[in-house]
């Protein structure tokens, strides 16, 4: 990518423009620029000075990026609303994952257990085949919906170049303590499949190590992004 | 009267340094687009092309001003894009939608009765005279 489009780019993502809107404003300006070079060496100039003036047609960088941070309607809603978005997003994401694992328990339970978890009287079958692997898939996401969760919010977080710290520590903070602190819960007596929030006393220890370790996992790769943008961000060019 | 129209989202017309920049060509840019993808589907490029030869250059949109007002016109529902491959080139193709031929209609009118105010004023004649 051209110096000038990478420029461009970084403007944008950090002035709030939508991810989507920005890559479509390069390829097109990309693409635009290839057509006015060619109509510039048809006009008999040579590469270099064709791809010169293009540039210099299509406008500075400082015109390109003003026009579209210009337009409100153009930014994301992780620029608009950051708190929202990278606090309440990951908290929406993570429940999200756990009713589609919760989903896969109950559904699993009645093809291939027989109703067990809602009280069925039949004998209990010890799962084979498939089934281990359709358990073992919803128990794998239920064990990593906190890190896919926050790690998404992550992802948000750095394509759109948000410099915000708080959002991000808050979502990590908030996920971490979700992660940490659910457990499933079921019910037989009642056929109740759940998760609940509030850990016994005397599991308090091992929850508050699981957030630690959560929180660690989650902003661990933000906190790294961030140090390698400030130090990128201070280096001559 | 004019200032609904003037405040048509706040677009303004980029000209190019041979070009002057009167602020009036707020909302230009929208009603030309809008016009030209009624005809027939276009490219940035195109459009910019496009808007030069049909006003004899009088006209002159900076190049890379028609995106922001693609994509927010876009957005508004008011265009549809899709992209196409043309001899190996990605490009991203514009059409009016049903919401966008309305605004078209409608921007057009406020235009017609704005120039046709301004054109009575300047040849002396009374401003009620022609707009309704």
């Amino acid at each position: 990518m051209a110096m000038w489009l990478r420029e461009l780019r970084e403007r944008l993502l950090r002035a709030g423009v939508a991810p989507r809107h920005v890559r479509r404003y390069l390829t097109e300006l990309r693409e635009h620029w290839t057509d006015l070079t060619a109509e510039e060496e048809r006009a008999g100039r040579n590469r270099t000075d064709a791809e010169t003036l293009a540039l210099a047609r299509l406008g500075r960088v400082d015109d390109l990026a003003r026009i579209m941070i210009e337009r409100p309607e153009l930014r994301s809603w992780t620029a608009r609303a950051p708190w929202a978005v990278l606090g309440a997003g990951p908290v929406l994401g993570l429940v999200a994952l756990w009713c589609v694992a919760l989903l896969i328990l109950w559904s699993g339970d009645m093809w291939y257990l027989g109703g067990s978890l809602g009280g069925s009287q039949t004998s209990f079958v010890p799962p084979h085949g498939f089934a281990i692997a359709y358990f073992g898939a919803g128990r794998m996401l239920y064990y990593c919906a906190p890190l896919a969760a926050g790690w998404g919010m992550i992802l948000l977080a750095g394509r759109q170049r948000v410099q915000a710290v708080w959002p991000v520590i808050l979502g990590s903070i908030v996920v971490a303590l979700l992660g940490a602190t659910g457990d499933v819960d079921v019910r037989p007596d009642k056929g109740d499949v759940g998760i609940r929030f509030f850990p016994p006393a005397s599991q308090f220890a091992d929850a508050a190590g699981h957030a630690l370790l959560l929180f660690v996992l989650v902003a661990f790769p933000y906190l790294v992004w961030r140090w390698r943008g400030s130090r990128l961000d201070f280096e001559p060019q | 009267m004019f200032l609904p129209y003037l405040e048509l989202q706040g677009i303004i017309a980029e000209m190019t340094s041979r070009d002057t920049n009167p602020n009036f060509m707020n909302g230009v840019p929208e009603l030309l687009i809008l016009r030209l993808l009624e005809d027939a589907e276009m490219y940035g490029y195109e459009i910019v092309q496009a808007i030069r030869d049909r006003t004899d250059s009088v006209i002159a949109v900076g190049e890379g001003v028609v995106y922001p007002v693609l994509h927010a016109l876009e957005g508004a529902g008011a265009l549809k894009s899709r992209r196409k491959t043309v001899a190996g080139r990605s490009r991203i193709y514009y059409s009016v939608t049903k919401v966008g031929s309305r605004r078209l209609a409608d921007m057009a009118a406020q235009w017609m009765s704005l120039a046709g105010a301004i054109q009575k004023t300047l040849t002396g004649g009374l401003y009620g005279d022609v707009v309704a």
